[in-house]
Parts: C-alpha cells; sequence; structure tokens
C-alpha cells in the first residue's frame, strides 16, 4: 500500500490535478487517491497552500482604474444576463403561445380538411344527381316534341273511376313517359305503386306520390310491347304488383 | 488568506453576490495579475488576463467546488489557462511588434513588483534559481515535469526532486512570514 501511494506521489499526477492540466479520467484517479489516502490528501493540501505562497511571492500591484473596469465588466454581465433570461422568459412564452397557435391551426386545419371532403363530396353526388335528371329532362323535352311520340290517355278501371293519366312514347327513341295528374283517394294504409312489364320481366317502377308526381314525367322502361299498371298495394309498396289491384294498365 | 474570509467570499460567489467580485480582486489581484505576467510577460496583456479571468471566474462560480480545491488552487487554474491561451492567440499572430513589446514591458512588469511584498521579494531571492526555475516551469508555463526535463535538459528525477526541495525550502522560508502577514492583514 505504501509502496502504492509512493509511486502515485513519484508522478506528476498531482501537481498536474493542481494546475487542473490532468484528462478526466486522470482527475477521477486523483481524486479517488485524494479521498482514500490521507498522506495523498496532506500532500495535496500541501502542494495548494505552496502554490498560493509561491504565487503570492510573484505578485504584482494592479494598476488603478482595473478594479473598476474589471468590476463593471462583472455588473454589466450580471445585467446583461438578466436580460438575457428576461429574454429566454418571453421567448419561451413566444415558443409556447407558437405552439398553442400551432396546434389550434392544425386542429382547424385538419377538421377543414375533413369538412372540404364532405364538400367536395356533396358537390360530386349533386353533379350526379343534377346530370341525372338533365338527362330526364332532356329525354323529356326529346319525348315531348318528337312528333313520332305517341300521347296515350290512361284512365282508371272500376276500382279508381277518376284516375287519369297521360303516357307519351317514342318508338324511334325508344323512351315512354308517363304522367299521373289525378289519382283517387286512398286510405292511409295504402297506396298506388308503378310497374312495367317489359319483355316478360315484371318491373317495380315505384310509388305515385299523387300531390308531387302530379306535374311529373315518370320514365317507363320502353320496351316492344309492353305493359304499364297501376296497382293500390299496402302502404310502402310492394315487391310483387297484386293482380287483382290493378287499376290502370298502360300499352305502349 | 484566512480560512474565515475564504469562506465568506465563497459564500458570496455561491449566492452570485458581486461583491464577491470585489473581495476576491482586493484580496487576489495582485497575486492573479502576478500569476498573469509570470506567463505571458507582458504587462498589458497580463491586465488583459485578468480581465478576461475575473468575467470567467464570475461566469463559472458555480463550478468551484470547495471540497475539491481551495479558492486559490481553483483561481489560480482559471488564471493561468486564461494567460495560456492569451499567450497562444498572441503567438499565432506572430507579430513582431507584439515581441518586442513583450520585452519591453517585461521589465516594467518586475518594477511594477507590489512593493508591500517587496519583503518577501527579498527572500524570494534566498531561493536557489535551480529550484525557481522548476518552479516557474511547472506552475506558470504550462509544463508538465517531462516537457520540464526536456525544455531545461535536466533529467526527471532531478525536476522531481527539485520541485520537492523547492516547495520545502519556500515552505521554511515564508510560511512563518507568510501566516504573519495574513494574520496582521486581518486584524
Amino acid at each position: 500500500m505504501k509502496e502504492k501511494i509512493k509511486n502515485f506521489l513519484d508522478t506528476d499526477l498531482l501537481e498536474q490535478y493542481l494546475l487542473g492540466t490532468t484528462s478526466k479520467e486522470e482527475t477521477l484517479q486523483v481524486e479517488r487517491y485524494i479521498a482514500m489516502y490521507p498522506e495523498v490528501r496532506k500532500t495535496y493540501i500541501e502542494l495548494q497552500e505552496n502554490l498560493e505562497m509561491y504565487a503570492k511571492q510573484h505578485a504584482i500591484k494592479t494598476p488603478d482604474g482595473l478594479k473598476d473596469k474589471v468590476l463593471n465588466q462583472v455588473k454589466s454581465e450580471k445585467k446583461s444576463r438578466r436580460k438575457f433570461y428576461m429574454y429566454a422568459v418571453a421567448a419561451s412564452f413566444t415558443a409556447l403561445i407558437f405552439a398553442g397557435a400551432s396546434f389550434t391551426f392544425w386542429n382547424q386545419n385538419q377538421s377543414l380538411q375533413e369538412e372540404n371532403i364532405l364538400v367536395n363530396n356533396k358537390i360530386e353526388s349533386l353533379e350526379e344527381n343534377m346530370r341525372i335528371q338533365l338527362e330526364d329532362v332532356r329525354n323529356q323535352f326529346i319525348v315531348l316534341n318528337n312528333p313520332k311520340t305517341k300521347k296515350v290517355a290512361v284512365k282508371g278501371n272500376n276500382k279508381a273511376k277518376e284516375l287519369k293519366a297521360v303516357a307519351y312514347i317514342n318508338p324511334v327513341k325508344k323512351l315512354s313517359y308517363i304522367n299521373v295528374s289525378k289519382l283517387p283517394n286512398l286510405p292511409e294504409d295504402q297506396c298506388y305503386q308503378m310497374w312495367a312489364e317489359v319483355n316478360g320481366e315484371m318491373i317495380n317502377l315505384g310509388i305515385i306520390k299523387e300531390a308531387s308526381d302530379s306535374q311529373k314525367l315518370m320514365a317507363l322502361p320502353y320496351g316492344e310491347n309492353a305493359m304499364g299498371y297501376i296497382t293500390i298495394e299496402n302502404k310502402g309498396g310492394n315487391s310483387s304488383p297484386t293482380v287483382e289491384n290493378i287499376v290502370a294498365n298502360i300499352r305502349y | 488568506m484566512s480560512i474565515l474570509l475564504e469562506n465568506h467570499i465563497v459564500e458570496l460567489l455561491l449566492e452570485r453576490d458581486d461583491k464577491a467580485m470585489s473581495l476576491l480582486y482586493e484580496h487576489y489581484g495582485d497575486t492573479l495579475l502576478g500569476v498573469a505576467f509570470k506567463v505571458v510577460r507582458n504587462e498589458e496583456l497580463a491586465e488583459d488576463v485578468l480581465q478576461e479571468s475575473f468575467l470567467k471566474i464570475w461566469r463559472n462560480s458555480d463550478s468551484y467546488d470547495p471540497s475539491k480545491a481551495k479558492l486559490f488552487t481553483w483561481l489560480f487554474r482559471i488564471v493561468r489557462n486564461t494567460a495560456i491561451d492569451k499567450l497562444r492567440s498572441v503567438n499565432t499572430k506572430s507579430d513582431k511588434e507584439i515581441q518586442i513589446d513583450v520585452s519591453d514591458v517585461y521589465k516594467l512588469g518586475t518594477e511594477g513588483v507590489n512593493p508591500e511584498l517587496m519583503d518577501v521579494q527579498d527572500n524570494l531571492d534566498k531561493l536557489e534559481d535551480k529550484y525557481q526555475i522548476v518552479l516557474d516551469a511547472l506552475f506558470f508555463q504550462g509544463m508538465t515535469q517531462q516537457e520540464a526535463s526536456d525544455e531545461l535538459n535536466i533529467p526527471l528525477g532531478t525536476i522531481k526532486s527539485r520541485l520537492k526541495i523547492g516547495l520545502r525550502e519556500l515552505r521554511k522560508l515564508y510560511g512563518s512570514f507568510l501566516l504573519l502577514a495574513s494574520m496582521l492583514h486581518f486584524l
């Protein structure tokens, strides 16, 4: 052990440490020796005292004015540091506000994007609807204005004598429309339903809503020797026509 | 330096009270200027070094650990490193005028020695040159023992023994004097 301490003291690690020129590892080693061995500790303390003593003997009187210069520098540093802290605090606040604003904007952007998708979808479906309706109107126009169009008046049978409808059939353009202008009142739980039999196939054309449909032309699927039927069905409509409830038929 | 005063300064320093700097300057200013001068060998540069060092001392005051080093040791390290850096930056400029300047002011510097310490200065002459050269090389010129051995053409073993003996002699010569001086200072 003595040997170890002696070897350590023989290196100049302690002196290097005193001057602050040891590497990180060396510093740790020296500090461990100082902590562990009283002899090393004593030597280190002596070295420090010697250094101070030796340095004092080389003291030079500081010139007048240097003290003020030095202290003013420190004071302005202190002030600027305080300023720096103030700026730092201000900067932090600004950063926080920015972060908050960014988050809000991001959120807004996100919901705007969602809304945008929604609106786009709506526009798309509107366009699609418009296209279909325009097509329909165009076809109606063609049918109604075409000299080849046959106009067929449709009347109800005994079950619905007041029923009046007009069918427009154009064999050239292969388009048919029907306008149901008058329908006898039905009990609440019943409704009129439109059908077409084309090429032996029964097609459900949907429920006729009297009030809104009186001005409207309903498209009929075209076929050679097709038949249109209007039946009375239970409210909500039926998937196949009830033959005994046929109130009108249209051959077209 | 009395332990009481040293503790007081350290306390102020750790509280970041700038009174600490005033006290430091009063009690260590001359010595630290001497340290700076020993390294840079130019009065003006030494004053610059002292000024920069005090700023570093202030900035790094929270890094001072009283359990690891005496206050003076810490101050000395800062001044010495600042001075060595300064010398390097001046040398890299390789300005001839500064070189001439250095030798001129060197004489001024020795004349400017603290008169209060003139007695000590006289006593210092009693420490043989061969010890002083070694102590200067190691303490002020930033040399390792090996470098001092190479630079001064003295075997490493001799460097080691001269350091030890030099320090012992120094203690013998001035230990009692400095103790007395510092006691008188605070009476």
